[in-house]
């Protein structure tokens, strides 16, 4: 009887792989850091074995927010498919749904006009920046420091603003179609958006002094979750917590996609692969995602924002297709299957938080109860995107 | 007034009377609204720092708001946890706000008789001031450690504890960064070392600048995690696994816990000025017309703005990291500190 | 010099101090709060909200039930001799959309082929909340059309 027949509830779980050692002699004690936690960032539940604080084994239950999405998709053709794309990691809309649009584009044959490349990369970069104010939202919070997590939501409104003048929507943006974009820029955007650049260093810069020389928060972070480049590799982790470890991947260098072969940025990697490189690794990627902005903005081509598609777009029967992009969280991908009719066979996520979610019980042996929570907030997970 | 000393008697209004009635005024119209005012404060100049306002609605500013949430609290349900020690559960919060409160008997708020009206602007004055206000302080640990060990709860017995040994551990610097403006003051009445502060020469204060600051540095820290404040706030932080001692508390017994802490900060603050910073005097003597309550208050002020501020701030300390600073940084400084006092004081006397 | 530097730094707290600026600064901009429901915040143009139907324009191709991804819309059309032109046309007889499950997506508004369209969300409305659970949340075809623009927190009417 494996654990996914098991339910949920069950106290003593002879299947999960925790060490029973200590446990049988009643030194350790079970804790269940529920799926109702102020901290999980979402529904995650944790059974920890804790000696005393020491947490000496974290065995992560997931499931709690699966809504059948991949089922979903394959009852509906391809366009429509792309507000569940939204929905799973609801954090960053636009790259979710940038991954689907380009798999689909890719199962099709279909070529992007520059100018619609051009805007998709730049509401990915918008995008990421919004991902990871929330990151440092959440993660300041949970270490202690409440101001961070107010300063970053003045920014990320003005974002949520753009979005909400390019699409409709602040959250689940649903702002790209496979081909290109549902509709072009509004008048006045580009001005906008160059306004929200030209103030957004500063911010950054603000962050950076409540936080990183700050000596309470270094003493909180450094030398806290260290993964080995090796170990990180060996688990398919992705995005900055594996930049954070010192491996220089990033999938938008790597195989360029969209307009990001055009632009110049730098990828921040870390050294240590602790809290703080990762810390350090996401601030600077902010910095960067608002040059390669800028740039594109400087850049933006003229010309159609659709490709020509066909009025009913089928993939051949049979026909595979897996692509990934950089999503702030890591690759996210999809591997869609094809089968002659509008609709996808089958079409699978790859999430990184998913992915990246295996190795919080690796990081967190051996540290106090006080540094899950810090785990937690570093490996920046969205459990929409982990249970889909 | 004078009528009252007439019909009883001289010793019986200067032991009993007078005191009762300071008690009633200060206590019960200074205090109290003081505490409930500290918490809309608190709110309001957390949300100004944090780019929002704190309450408006519940009158202008929200200034009927402390009265709002008093009311919510009193109506709230009383629940005591079945297997819960009743009478243990009960007593907690009274430790942790009787000792708050008893301490302001010897804070001088203003001069002694004479210098500002017919009655002394303190209570009373003990003659080993410094002494009970330390020792008052430590009884306040009792309830924490009674109310987290009788909710009959694992985690909130953890959460009590580890706020008793942080507290516990933090009364030694405390006490020592108190002994070294005792040292240099001589006396160890409340109203003895104001009155020193006034006494001393502007040489005397530049030589004794440096321990000074040390000690009031080492004060403040402590006097920050003495009441369990942020940074120093883990075991009560909501985000954290454990909930704290006051978990299985609700309604108006929660209420005097988080009076309790923030009578402790009053408290501290009260005290770190009376020590370091002159109490009533003014800052100038120029200014003397300003009668001396109002710059005690004002100093008062200060201090808990700092502790706001250190809220809005600072992200907070493991507690292995809080236990770190404490014995192993905070408690050496503080005997040097003492040891260097020591010695001016002696060049001091002898020179 | 900067060995001094450090130790300045980690004795003198400047790291900590400069925290305290950043904070302190920030009392004294504006605040970003918005005294709702006094002032409303009011959303972009493409904003997609609650969604308007308007049977005359309607062309009843059904498009947009075929293209909402969660199938919630729920049309039935039957011809009809118009006695004006008597001709035969296509007539509504239902249009209802199950506003629970609805997510704002705006698809349906996409596919709608008529010019101007015949059913748009772009109506700034997203005050939705109502003290009867089914007079909102299942909407019919006149409720679709007659809902007011934005629903009025006070008595007065807001166009």
């Amino acid at each position: 009887m494996n654990e996914l027949n098991q339910s949920p509830f069950a106290d003593v779980d002879p299947a999960t792989e925790m060490s029973d050692s200590l446990f049988a002699r009643g030194e350790e004690m079970e804790l269940n850091f529920g799926p109702q936690h102020p901290s999980t960032h979402g529904v995650l539940r944790l059974k920890l074995r804790v000696d005393g604080e020491r947490i000496t084994d974290c065995y992560p239950i997931i499931g709690y927010l699966h809504r059948g999405t991949e089922k979903l998709f394959e009852l509906h053709p391809f366009f429509q498919n792309v507000p569940h794309t939204d929905r799973m990691d609801y954090v960053a809309a636009a790259t979710n749904n940038l991954a689907y649009v380009g798999a689909v584009e890719k199962l099709v044959g279909l070529v992007i006009p520059p100018r619609a490349r051009y805007i998709r990369t730049i509401l990915c970069e918008l995008q990421r920046i919004s991902s990871h104010l929330l990151w440092l939202a959440t993660h300041a919070i949970d270490i202690g420091a409440m101001t961070p997590f107010f300063y970053t939501f003045r920014e990320r409104e003005l974002i949520l603003d753009l979005f909400e003048q390019f699409c409709g929507a602040r959250l689940t943006l649903n702002c790209m179609r496979p081909g290109g974009l549902p509709h072009d820029l509004p008048v006045g955007w580009t001005d906008k958006c160059r306004e929200f650049i030209g103030l957004f260093p500063a911010a950054c810069d603000e962050y950076e002094g409540l936080l990183t020389h700050n000596r309470i928060w270094k003493k909180r972070t450094v030398g806290i979750g260290v993964l080995p480049p090796d170990v990180a590799v060996d688990y398919g982790i992705t995005g900055p917590m594996l930049r954070g470890s010192g491996i220089q991947w990033d999938l938008r260098k790597a195989m360029p996609y969209e307009a990001y072969g055009e632009v110049e940025f730098e990828v921040p990697i870390g050294q240590n692969g602790d809290t703080y490189d990762r810390y350090l690794v996401r601030m600077e990627e902010m910095r960067q995602a608002n040059r390669i902005i800028a740039q594109c903005l400087d850049k933006l081509p003229e010309g159609p924002i659709l490709a020509k598609r066909p009025r009913v777009m089928k993939a051949a029967k049979d026909a595979e297709v897996y692509y990934g992009i950089e999503s702030p969280k890591g690759e996210i991908g999809f591997y869609i299957v094809g089968d002659g009719t509008p609709n996808p066979y089958r079409c699978h996520v790859r999430p990184p938080s998913f992915v990246n979610l295996q190795s919080l019980p690796e990081l967190t042996k051996g540290y106090l109860l006080a540094d899950l929570v810090a785990l937690i907030g570093t490996t920046d997970i969205v459990l929409g995107e982990v249970d889909r | 007034m004078d009528a009252i000393q007439q019909a009883v008697g001289d010793p019986l209004f200067y032991g009993v009377v007078s005191p009762a009635l300071k008690i009633l005024v200060l206590l019960f119209l200074g205090v109290l609204p003081l505490i409930t005012y500290l918490v809309l404060a608190e709110r309001k100049i957390l949300g100004y720092m944090q780019a929002r306002v704190g309450p408006n609605r519940v009158g202008p500013w929200g200034i009927l708001q402390p009265i709002a949430d008093v009311m919510k609290l009193l109506v709230k349900g009383d629940n005591i946890p079945n297997q819960a020690v009743k009478w243990a559960f009960i007593l907690a919060p009274c430790l942790v706000v009787a000792p708050a409160f008893i301490i302001f008997a010897v804070i001088p708020i203003g001069p002694p008789a004479g210098e500002l009206g017919p009655l002394d602007w303190f209570v009373t004055d003990v003659n080993a001031g410094i002494l009970f206000v330390i020792a008052m302080a430590t009884i306040g640990v009792y309830g924490l450690i009674i109310g987290g060990w009788s909710s009959n709860n694992k985690f909130s017995l953890m959460g009590g504890l580890r706020s008793a040994a942080q507290m516990i551990s933090y009364e030694v610097p405390q006490g020592l960064s108190l002994v070294a403006p005792l040292i240099l003051y001589g006396t160890m009445s409340l109203v003895g070392m104001v009155q020193a502060q006034a006494a001393m020469s502007w040489q005397v204060r530049l030589i004794t600048l440096v321990p000074m600051v040390i000690s009031f540095f080492i004060y403040l820290v402590a006097g920050v995690a003495e009441s369990n404040r942020n940074p120093f706030d883990l075991p009560e932080a909501e985000s954290e696994l454990v909930a704290g001692f006051h978990t299985e508390y609700s309604g108006m017994r929660f209420a005097l816990f988080f009076l309790g802490e923030y009578a402790n900060m009053i408290v501290i603050s009260a005290v770190a000025t009376t020590v370091f910073l002159g109490g009533w005097l003014p800052p100038v003597a120029a200014l003397g017309f300003i009668p001396g309550p109002i710059w005690f208050a004002l100093k008062v002020f200060v201090f808990l703005f700092a502790y706001i501020w250190f809220r809005g701030t600072f992200p907070r300390y493991r507690f292995d990291q809080l236990m770190d600073l404490g014995w192993k940084w905070l408690i050496p400084l503080a005997l040097g500190n003492l040891a260097l006092t020591a010695v001016i004081k002696l060049w001091l006397l002898y020179r | 010099m900067s060995a001094m530097k450090r130790f300045l730094d980690k004795f003198m707290l400047l790291d900590l101090f400069a925290g305290l600026g950043i904070t302190a600064k920030n009392m004294f901009k504006k605040k970003v709060t918005i005294q709702y429901p006094e002032e409303r915040w009011e959303p972009a143009h493409r904003f997609r909200g609650m969604f308007r139907l308007d049977e005359d324009r309607c062309i009843k191709c059904t498009i947009c039930a075929k293209d909402c991804p969660i199938d919630i819309i729920y049309i039935d059309w039957h011809q009809e001799v118009n006695p004006e032109t008597n001709k035969k046309e296509k007539v509504l007889t239902r249009f209802d959309i199950d506003v629970q499950r609805c997510m704002f997506c705006g698809l349906c508004e996409e596919g709608c082929p008529t010019e101007p369209k015949s059913i748009w969300l772009t109506t700034k409305t997203y005050e939705l909340a109502s003290y009867d659970r089914w007079s909102n949340l299942y909407v019919d075809m006149d409720g679709l059309q007659e809902w007011k623009v934005r629903p009025a927190y006070t008595d007065e009417e807001i166009a």
